[in-house]
């Protein structure tokens, strides 16, 4: 539940109809324009409808300067963010050769494998000498090397379930594998803020859909009991598959999904596996579920293990059909082998195989990190949301001008976050994204809220009344004495 | 003083072109803005009220037919134009009839038609415009009228 002001909602909506009307002004004056002008592509068709990207050309490259900032060194604590001018008022970047240091606030950095890392580094490296940059083959081909035999069983160890298949890419995971198993006749209950892969891959597999309410299991129970009793459309006969489909940690809201209560599960952990959970196993142990009880656990590398692709684990049977039936197995090429021993290499990390405690120390530190941070913006003001524990933690910005001025003046202090808007959240709930990591230290911590109290005090997205500080009381005391 | 707050409770709503209009503060904004160029219209010709009204009238009846009855489709490309067949009042509460919302924007226009002729005294020719512009609004966003395209205008090849 997202809590917002009034008046905020209320300038909100005028200011995304105030900037929609100047986009529609502006498209009608551009076609005139155009139709004055004898255009040189003559018997060309359109590459697109003019209104389908009405919102890219009229609302996103006004601010384009906020997203895809290009950065030239690894994303750790701190990177070099490479500056962009624009001569013709954003609609195109050009590169400088300027180079910022900045503090990086949005890279699913949670356990710090993404820089160099004084166990797995070597080891990818030795990898990448033994075997090559990448399989060039599918896995049923020539692509199944030692290594993927050793990554699946490590996967499947790692999760407590009995087997593991791998893929190349995490995206890819979820779209070819959620027409495998579904198709038409079947049903599938997702959540409503599932990613966008889910729901191509829902798409792509002829099942109907179902959405119900983010994180409401009493709207999920009220759904399944509607579709039980009424079965397929048109012909009322029983499903004959109904699946559940949910997330760890949803990447935009940062909260967890209410395990526990939701009972055929698949559980998409892209963004929780290796980051919540006392040894980092995700979600199910943190909220106390036995892994048992989730049938199909999906999950990335690309977050908290600093690689690349993604898993799909389950029962012996359920991977033995997928190695046969997904097209991702037959026709796409096996994960690249030092990405799979940078894989191996962080899951021997984090349980503490390497013989060191760093695994135990990172687990705990993001930890520390995270509630340190959002304990801390919540005093300030801040309305930020996502449950204890977890690492993502979006500050609410709403309206459309806040979210250009929270992203330039960071910048401008030095510290990088991401914003997100329209379309991938909704119209009313902008928001900037902070991505909290265990390679963040105190200090880095610290200095990020001093910049971001500056700046949100600037902007003005303290929509909630600061906390007093407790000096402050035990000063006042002293005085009265 | 006091800050009052609303809570936005997720939808299931899938359209990001639509969902917009089940969050709190819509309806408000949207009275808001039809007062507010009132006053506009008001200070600018420096009319009657009453001329006012109609000219606030007759806008509102061009921009809603063009944007909600008219243009079909979603403003961006990440739903590979599932709805490019629907315009935007087809869309809503994903095809749902007589819904809140709906009913909502059924009134407004209804509202503005009385209180423009109430203020003009019921003269013509400023009666006949509105008439005509409320009878195609209401008209348009009927149960029946739903995907149903009369004499062909505005459909698809």
């Amino acid at each position: 539940m997202i809590t917002i002001p009034y008046i905020t909602a209320l300038t909100t909506y005028f200011s995304y109809g105030l900037l929609f009307a100047f986009g529609q002004l502006r498209d009608f004056f551009r076609k005139i324009f155009d139709w004055w002008s004898k255009s040189s592509l003559q018997g060309y068709a359109p590459i697109c409808l003019g209104l389908e990207d009405f919102y890219v050309r009229r609302l996103y490259l006004r601010i384009q300067d906020c997203f895809n900032r290009p950065i030239s060194s690894s994303p750790d604590a701190w990177f070099d963010l490479v500056e962009r001018i624009s001569n013709d008022n954003n609609k195109t970047l050009k590169r400088t050769t300027k180079v910022k240091r900045c503090l990086n606030l949005g890279s699913y950095n949670y356990l710090g494998f993404a820089a160099a890392d004084e166990y797995c580094t070597p080891r990818a490296i030795e990898t990448l000498k033994n075997f090559a940059p990448s399989s060039c083959s599918t896995r049923v081909d020539g692509g199944t090397t030692t290594l993927h035999v050793e990554l699946e069983k490590c996967v499947a160890n790692f999760l407590g379930k009995e087997a593991a298949i791998v893929f190349g890419m995490g995206y890819a995971t979820n779209s070819a594998i959620l027409p495998v198993l579904m198709g038409k006749g079947r049903l599938i209950i997702s959540d409503s803020l599932n990613h966008n892969s889910i729901v191509n891959g829902a798409r792509g597999s002829g099942a109907t859909i179902r959405v119900f309410q983010h994180n409401t299991p009493s709207h999920l129970e009220k759904v399944l009991r509607e579709q039980i009793a009424e079965g397929q459309p048109r012909t009322h006969r029983p499903w004959k598959k109904i699946m559940v489909v949910v997330e760890g940690i949803y990447s935009m809201e940062g909260e967890l999904c209410q395990l526990p209560e939701i009972a055929y599960v698949y559980l998409d952990e892209a963004h929780s596996i290796g980051a919540v959970g006392k040894t980092g196993r995700g979600v199910c142990e943190l909220l106390g579920v036995d892994t048992a009880d989730v049938d199909i656990m999906m999950g990335t590398f690309t977050k908290s293990f600093g690689s690349c692709g993604g898993y799909i684990a389950g029962s012996k049977e359920l991977i033995q059909y997928l190695k046969y039936t997904c097209p991702a197995h037959l026709y796409a090429t096996s994960i690249s082998p030092p990405a799979a021993e940078q894989i191996i290499s962080s899951i021997k990390v984090v349980n503490g195989e390497d013989g060191s405690s760093r695994g135990a120390q990172k687990l705990a530190k993001i930890r520390e990190n995270s509630n340190f941070f959002r304990s801390e913006l919540q005093k300030m003001g801040f309305e930020v949301l996502g449950d204890n524990d977890s690492p993502v933690m979006p500050i609410m910005l709403y309206n459309p001008a806040k979210i250009p001025a929270f992203s330039r003046e960071c910048l401008k202090r030095n510290v990088a976050v991401v914003t997100v808007a329209f379309p991938a959240t909704p119209l009313l709930l902008a928001r900037a994204r902070i991505c909290i990591s265990a390679a963040h230290s105190r200090e880095d911590l610290v200095k990020a809220l001093e910049v971001m109290s500056e700046v949100g005090d600037m902007v003005g997205i303290k929509y909630f009344p600061a906390e007093p500080e407790k000096q402050q009381l035990e000063g006042d005391r002293v005085k009265l004495e | 003083m006091a800050i009052l707050y609303v809570r936005a409770a997720p939808t299931t709503d899938l359209n990001r072109n639509t969902e917009w209009f089940t969050y709190p503060g819509v309806w408000s904004t949207y009275i808001l803005i039809l007062f507010f160029s009132w006053l506009m219209v008001l200070s600018v010709f420096a009319c009657s009220p009453g001329m006012a009204w109609t000219v606030v009238h007759l806008s509102h009846f061009f921009v809603t037919y063009q944007f909600f009855h008219w243009k079909k489709g979603t403003p961006f490309a990440e739903d590979q134009g599932i709805y490019n067949r629907l315009t935007w009042w087809e869309q809503i509460d994903s095809g749902q009839q007589l819904t809140r919302n709906r009913k909502f924007l059924t009134v407004v226009p209804i509202v503005l038609y009385l209180i423009a002729s109430h203020t003009t005294d019921y003269q013509h020719p400023m009666l006949f415009f509105n008439t005509v512009a409320v009878f195609v609004l209401v008209v348009a966003k009927f149960p029946h009228m739903h995907k149903v395209r009369i004499f062909g205008i505005n459909a698809d090849q």
